[in-house]
Parts: C-alpha cells; sequence; structure tokens
C-alpha cells in the first residue's frame, strides 16, 4: 500500500500557487494577457510537466485535433489505468480552465490562438512587444551594480521584512520596512491589524522556503493591486517581465525605453511597482534615476525552484545551504550568525549557548509547545529542519533522528487530546430492548460518536438526528406505545 | 519537497553534421519526397532546443557536434560562453534562449567552414561515436554529486538533484560496421549511468546500431519518414522527459535489427560464432579467440565448420575469405 500512495502523491503535485489565482480571473484578463510572450513563458514554466506536453504537442498544429486521437497517445497500462488516464484528464481540465485550451469546441483539441501565438515566439524570438524587458544604454558615469552588491541588496530587503515580523511577537524592536511592506503583511494577515503582532499564519509564513513566502506575499499583492484599480494584467506582466530577465544587467522602464508606444497608463502602474518592488527586494533602482532598474535574485529566480537567496552568511563562510545539525539526544548546533535565522529557530528551540558562528540549544517539551501554541504545526517544524539540515545530516538515512521527529509529533498530539464533535444525545429509553433497537439502527448508518450501555444512553452525530429521529417516530407509530425520546 | 516531485532533466543532443549527407538531404531527387537543408534542420532544432529549457528553468542541456573526423561540443548550461554578451537590446526575445541559439549556429558555421579548404576526394565518416562518447562523459560528469569546495554549487546546482539524462542522437549518416564495438560500449555506459537514449534517423535507412541503442535504454528510435514535419517528431517524441513518458507514450520500435558486426572484419553478419568465454563475435569457427586467447577444442571446430556451408546459404556468403592469420590484429580490441 505505501508504494501505491507514495506513487499518487508523486503524479499530483500540488500545482503552483499562481495558478488558483489565474484560475478565478476571467477569460479576457487572461487572453490580454497571453498577448506577451514573456508572460505566456512564465505561466507555461508553472505548470505540471504533463501539461507542458500537452501544450508543446499542440503547439506547432494549425488544425485543431480531436480528442480522441490525442487521448490515443495516452499509456493506457492494465495495471494503471486508472491513473494515467485520470492524471491526463485533470491536465487538460486544468488547461481548459486557465483557458490556454479553447474551450469552445469539446471534442476538439486546440490551444488558445493568442497563447499559441506568443508562446511560439516567446520560443522562435522575434515580434516587437519588447516583453522580455529593454536592457539600458551601457551608462558611463553609473557602471551596473555587481551580482554580489544585487544580492546583498535583495537579502538585507527580504530578511528586514521577515525579522521585523519574527521580533514583533517577542517585543524586541527592531528596523521597521516600509509601511507599503507593514499593510502589506497585515492584509496578508500574517501581522494582526491593531497590535503590530505577529499571528500564527505568520509563524506558518515563516517556516517555509523563501520561495514560498516571495510567491504568498506577492499574491496578496496582486489581490491589492484590484482593489488599487491598478491594471492587473500590468501588474502581472511586469512580474512575468521581471522573471524572465537576467540577472545583473540593468533595464529601462516603460517610460525610458519607448515614451511614444506606453500608454500614460502603462506607465503610472510600472512606476508604482517599481516603488512597490523595491521595498520587497525584487528591483534595485537608483533613487535618483527611476528610468533604469536592476532586477534582482528574488526577481529573476520567480519562475524556477533555484534558490531565490544567497547565502545569508558572507561569502565563502560555510556551506551554501543548510546549517542546523540535530542529534538523537534533542541538542541542536546551528552553524550561523544570522539574526534572522536564529530568531526563527528561537520559535521552537530553547537557545542556551550563542557564539560567533554557532547557536546551541535544545528542543524541549515546553519549547515545542510554545511554538505549537502560536499556530505552528509539528509538520512545519520537522520540514524546516530538513530544509536547513546541514551537509553533514545528509548523510544519515532518515535524515532527522526518528526518536526526535516522533516526539515531535507526539507532542502536538497531546494538544489534541479532547476531540469535539456536535451531536445530540439520546437518553431515557424506557426499555433495554428500545434501546438497542435504536442504537443498533445508527451504529448500521455509522453515526454513533459514544454510547452507554448502563446508562442508556447514545451520542450521534449532528447529520444523523433527523434520520434517528425519523426513526423512532416511525417505531413509536407502529407500536402505538410512546417508547422512547431524545 | 517540491524539487523532488518535479525534477530538472538534462538533454544532450547529438548532431550528426556530416556535409555530404546534408547536402544529399537538401537535393530534391524523386527518392527523396521531402528535401530538407541543414538551415531548415537547425532553426527547428532551436526551437526544440529552447522548448526544453522552458520547460523548467533549471533543466540543463547540451549540444555536441559530430563533423567529419572529429566531434566537438557545441553548447553546454552548465558552462556557458563567456565571451557571450547578449546584442538584443529590443527585449523581444529570452536572453538564455538567444545564448544558446547564437552559440549553437556560431559554433556549428565555424567549424564547417574549417572543414571547406582541405577538400579532399573523399569525405571521411563523421565522428558520430566520438560526440556520442563525450556526452556520455559530460553526463556521467554531471551526475556526479558536486564537489562542496567546487564552484558548480554557486550556479545554483543543488548535490542530490540528479537531472534525469538523455541523449538525443539525430542522425543523417549511415552504419558504419567499424563503430560497432564503440556504440555497443557506449550503450553499456549508458545503461549504467541510467541515461536514455533516443534516436531520429534524419536521413537515409534504419540504422541497425542506432536502433539497437535506442532499444537497449529504453529510449525512442525513429526514422524520418515526413520529414517537414520534424518539429512534432521532435516535440512529441523526443522532449517528455521519462516521468512523463509513463503517462504519455512515445513512439517505440516493434521491431529491432539485433544483428551485430563482426569483430575481425566488421562486417554485419547474420550468423556469428561467439566466443563463449568473451563473448566476442567472428564471422567464421577460430581455433584460438583473438580477444581473450581462449583455446578451442579441436572436436568443436570440426563440428562448427562442417556447419559452415550449411550456415552459409542463410548467411548470403559473408565468410568468404576468413582466413584465421589476417584476423589477429583486428580483433584485439
Amino acid at each position: 500500500m505505501p508504494a501505491i500512495t507514495l506513487h499518487a502523491a508523486e503524479e499530483e503535485h500540488s500545482p503552483h500557487s499562481l495558478i488558483p489565482f489565474l484560475h478565478s480571473q476571467p477569460q479576457t484578463l487572461l487572453t490580454r494577457l497571453y498577448q506577451r510572450p514573456s508572460a505566456c513563458l512564465s505561466i507555461f514554466r508553472l505548470l505540471a510537466p504533463l501539461q507542458q506536453q500537452i501544450i508543446m504537442n499542440l503547439l506547432w498544429l494549425e488544425a485543431a485535433i480531436s480528442s480522441t486521437t490525442m487521448s490515443a497517445w495516452v499509456v493506457r497500462d492494465a495495471r494503471k489505468k486508472v491513473t494515467s488516464s485520470t492524471s491526463y484528464d485533470t491536465a487538460l481540465s486544468a488547461l481548459f480552465k486557465l483557458h490556454i485550451l479553447s474551450t469552445a469546441n469539446l471534442t476538439k483539441l486546440v490551444l488558445n490562438s493568442t497563447f499559441k501565438t506568443s508562446l511560439r515566439q516567446a520560443l522562435t524570438g522575434g515580434g516587437a512587444t519588447g516583453s522580455f524587458g529593454v536592457p539600458a544604454e551601457p551608462d558611463d558615469k553609473h557602471p551596473p551594480m555587481s551580482v554580489e552588491a544585487l544580492d546583498g541588496y535583495a537579502l538585507e530587503r527580504w530578511e528586514t521584512i521577515l525579522h521585523y515580523m519574527v521580533s514583533s511577537g517577542t517585543g524586541q524592536g527592531s528596523i521597521q520596512p516600509s509601511k507599503d511592506v507593514l499593510f502589506l503583511l497585515k492584509q496578508s494577515g500574517l501581522m494582526a491589524s491593531g497590535t503590530n503582532q505577529i499571528t500564527s499564519e505568520g509563524f506558518q509564513f515563516l517556516l517555509q522556503s523563501p520561495h514560498a513566502q516571495l510567491w504568498q506575499l506577492l499574491l496578496e499583492y496582486l489581490r491589492m493591486a484590484e482593489a488599487r484599480s491598478m491594471d492587473l494584467v500590468e501588474v502581472l506582466s511586469f512580474l512575468f517581465m521581471l522573471s524572465t530577465m537576467e540577472l545583473g544587467r540593468e533595464y529601462s522602464t516603460a517610460e525610458g525605453a519607448n515614451a511614444g508606444t506606453t500608454s500614460q497608463a502603462q506607465m503610472q502602474t510600472q512606476k508604482a511597482m517599481l516603488a512597490d518592488l523595491r521595498d520587497y527586494g525584487l528591483v534595485w533602482t537608483r533613487k535618483s534615476n527611476v528610468k533604469r532598474f536592476h532586477p534582482t535574485r528574488l526577481a529573476t529566480t520567480l519562475t524556477s525552484t533555484s534558490p531565490p537567496l544567497p547565502s545569508s552568511a558572507g561569502p565563502g563562510a560555510g556551506p551554501k545551504e543548510g546549517f542546523i545539525v540535530l542529534e538523537t539526544n534533542y541538542r541542536v548546533y546551528a552553524y550561523t550568525d544570522n539574526p534572522l535565522q536564529t530568531a526563527v529557530l528561537n520559535l521552537f528551540v530553547s537557545l542556551k549557548y550563542r557564539f560567533p558562528n554557532l547557536v546551541v540549544g535544545s528542543i524541549t517539551r515546553e519549547s515545542v509547545k510554545k511554538a505549537l501554541a502560536s499556530g505552528i504545526s509539528a509538520e512545519q517544524i520537522i520540514s524546516y529542519l530538513i530544509a536547513h539540515a546541514h551537509p553533514q545530516m545528509r548523510k544519515n538515512n532518515p535524515l532527522l533522528p526518528v526518536t526526535v521527529q516522533d516526539q515531535i509529533r507526539l507532542w502536538e498530539l497531546e494538544r489534541n487530546r479532547l476531540k469535539s464533535s456536535e451531536g445530540y444525545l439520546y437518553t431515557d429509553f424506557s426499555s433495554e430492548a428500545d434501546y438497542q433497537l435504536v442504537l443498533n439502527y445508527a451504529k448500521q448508518m455509522d453515526l454513533v460518536i459514544w454510547e452507554s450501555s448502563a446508562k442508556r444512553c447514545f451520542f450521534a452525530s449532528t447529520e444523523g438526528h433527523p434520520r434517528i429521529k425519523a426513526f423512532i417516530e416511525r417505531r413509536t407509530a407502529e407500536a402505538g406505545s410512546a417508547d422512547g425520546y431524545p | 519537497m517540491d524539487v523532488e516531485e518535479t525534477k530538472a532533466s538534462h538533454l544532450s543532443v547529438v548532431l550528426d553534421l556530416s556535409p555530404a549527407h546534408w547536402e544529399l538531404s537538401a537535393r530534391d531527387q524523386p527518392h527523396n519526397t521531402h528535401p530538407l537543408s541543414l538551415a531548415s534542420f537547425l532553426s527547428q532544432l532551436l526551437a526544440f532546443l529552447n522548448a526544453h529549457i522552458a520547460c523548467r528553468d533549471e533543466n540543463t542541456l547540451a549540444v555536441f557536434g559530430a563533423f567529419p573526423k572529429k566531434s566537438v561540443m557545441l553548447y553546454s548550461s552548465t558552462e556557458p560562453p563567456t565571451n557571450w554578451v547578449s546584442s538584443d537590446t529590443t527585449g523581444n526575445a529570452y536572453p538564455p534562449f538567444n545564448a544558446v541559439d547564437s552559440t549553437v549556429v556560431q559554433r556549428i558555421s565555424a567549424e564547417l567552414e574549417r572543414l571547406e579548404s582541405p577538400e579532399g576526394e573523399e569525405v571521411p565518416p563523421s565522428a558520430l561515436v566520438g560526440a556520442l562518447t563525450k556526452a556520455l562523459c559530460y553526463v556521467n560528469r554531471i551526475s556526479l554529486p558536486p564537489n562542496p569546495n567546487s564552484k558548480a554549487q554557486a550556479n545554483g546546482f543543488h548535490p542530490g538533484v540528479l537531472p534525469d539524462p538523455r541523449i538525443l542522437i539525430l542522425s543523417v549518416s549511415p552504419d558504419l560496421s567499424t563503430s560497432y564495438i564503440p556504440i555497443m560500449n557506449s550503450i553499456f555506459s549508458a545503461q549504467k549511468l541510467k541515461a536514455t537514449i533516443d534516436v531520429c534517423q534524419v536521413y537515409g535507412h534504419n540504422s541497425v546500431f542506432l536502433q539497437q541503442a535506442a532499444h537497449l535504454t529504453g529510449g525512442s528510435y525513429i526514422l524520418l519518414e515526413r520529414r517537414d514535419a520534424l518539429l512534432q517528431y521532435l516535440m512529441m517524441s523526443f522532449l517528455p522527459p521519462p516521468s512523463i513518458r509513463k503517462t504519455l507514450s512515445v513512439p517505440t520500435q516493434d521491431q529491432v535489427d539485433f544483428r551485430a558486426a563482426c569483430f575481425c572484419h566488421k562486417k554485419i553478419v547474420d550468423i556469428g560464432f561467439v566466443c563463449s568465454v568473451c563473448l566476442s563475435i567472428y564471422c567464421t569457427p577460430l581455433p584460438v579467440c583473438t580477444t581473450c586467447r581462449t583455446k578451442f577444442p579441436m572436436k568443436t571446430l570440426t563440428r562448427l565448420k562442417a556447419a559452415q556451408p550449411l550456415l552459409l546459404g542463410v548467411a548470403g556468403g559473408v565468410m568468404t575469405n576468413g582466413g584465421n592469420k589476417g584476423t589477429t590484429t583486428n580483433g584485439g580490441r
């Protein structure tokens, strides 16, 4: 059985967090978005591999292809018949929802013509949309920023945000990010709006990968953009353009590039976005000169899974990824001097010693309970430890000591000893026979939550109440005498 | 866990760039119903390469070219050309695509120009095996977990994320019987590396050896009939990584020509004689195996010799002048 569940998990990996947002958008908006080759390419990247392959199969066909011809390519292995055909069907329906596949005629498969033209253009180059960003003319006075400097800038910005969130709970003061960032954090429910305190969603947010964090904030930004009456197509296509840009190059804004062809509204949107994204560390601009900007690594890795942030330790200091060593005696050694990482660890580890490049602590019942109380789940703690495990730990199999993993889960279960469920209590049965009769009926329906034959009463779920009531009433009517009432 | 579920994949493309055969392929002849020139082949190939990179940012790509007597690495995404500067200032193309396209085209035209000068009367065959071997070495290198001290990690190359290696051979030249042994050796190393070899014979007849290469490594083999639809073939059959092929099938061969070439005369034989110790193949029974020096008993030899005229009828006169003396030098591979 485990093998089968594993296989299923592999097949149906959850789609990117942006995809559901795009699903909810109207077709006209998506079609406008698909006019940009860069947007098509970025969306294509976010899709599941099977969906990508279906698009590629259809991309170079001029005529529509009947869906039966296409499904003839699906492997119909006797053993995997169900899984392969269903995953193919879900892939198709996902593409229909994104309006990448035309919905006009369900027996024929054909790509949305706008999408087809744009993706073809993206793959073969050409066209004159300039959607991949117009590089700025070299400027002699200001040489372009180096990649290291950009990384440093992005890291500083991003960690300011995260560090502010962590320290808000502990009451220590830290540098405040800009007002817009604060507003965004409150809007997304990561910070409580009244008290400026981190919420339990905020704690969960902290333990996610930087990539997931980034998209969560950007999604909130997109929702806000609607409210701010910014053109969503412009916002999205600017983000997608950023994601296809080259790190370490300077680009000119719509205003600087070709002021003649871009509309006033477009320029306004871009200007506002540049200011916002500057706060998040996605782009870097020289203050005096906003006609040109540098995308940072945060922006250029939006549609990939490569790490969006460089190592937080200085260059050459220690391994690039992973700094936590966890021992079977619950001791945690974290090779870091980054205040943010220390603060995040402090959420579920009781820290003991701090050295210039090493923090030592241990996972205790109290520290984990504290984390659980603030809304962090055991799975999140474990996945954080796995994601940041020291390369030395990677030699172990399993990666984390099983005892510690199990104990963290058990501590979580301790909190869940009481389970509440709504229902009705049936008491005062006049005879044992009546009690058994009703109880058996309820048991057959799988409605009983608790029973006590000594007290001659039982507790059944809310959904079942009408049926049980009807059953009792029917019985009383048949017997002609009052038997038992709930 | 997202990384595990959708792994990056690696694709090495081996291009057979024999000018003579491309010239034949471009000619509009009665037996050649769909002429395909090198230029239009390349433009379709580049779209395919771009599609591979488009699928995931982490997908890696390497392109090898097999020229007459020479094989060259044309492009590799792990070591991007350092001197390449984007000349595009209009923002109409995705920079990585631009880099691949211009590098591959530039390198190919430079190599072909260099070929032109020593134009001999007979064009040597293209070094397909050399290019294939280079591709295998490259796959081997990137499959190894990178050294923590090396710079590989700086390029966003995770240890433990093994790209799904695939090799695509686009061949135009016919089989060279002398390359049987090196191709078989390449197949074995590909199997060991768990690399899939896909083969597309763009021009000419079925290639016996490449057919076996695709079959033995679980790849797909296509003899291109409609050359005007090359891009569609490439996209449907060679783009999906192995994980997708479980759901969307790719064309496989229903008949594979398993014939081998003998070690002594490098001829493709229908019936051969196999050394029971080292499995070397000969077209005629030998008293001593030239590879491992095993002596065979006289009794077996006479029996095989006796059976030979019978077999000759089937084999079509393969063993005409198979003298034992002449074989010792060639068989030592």
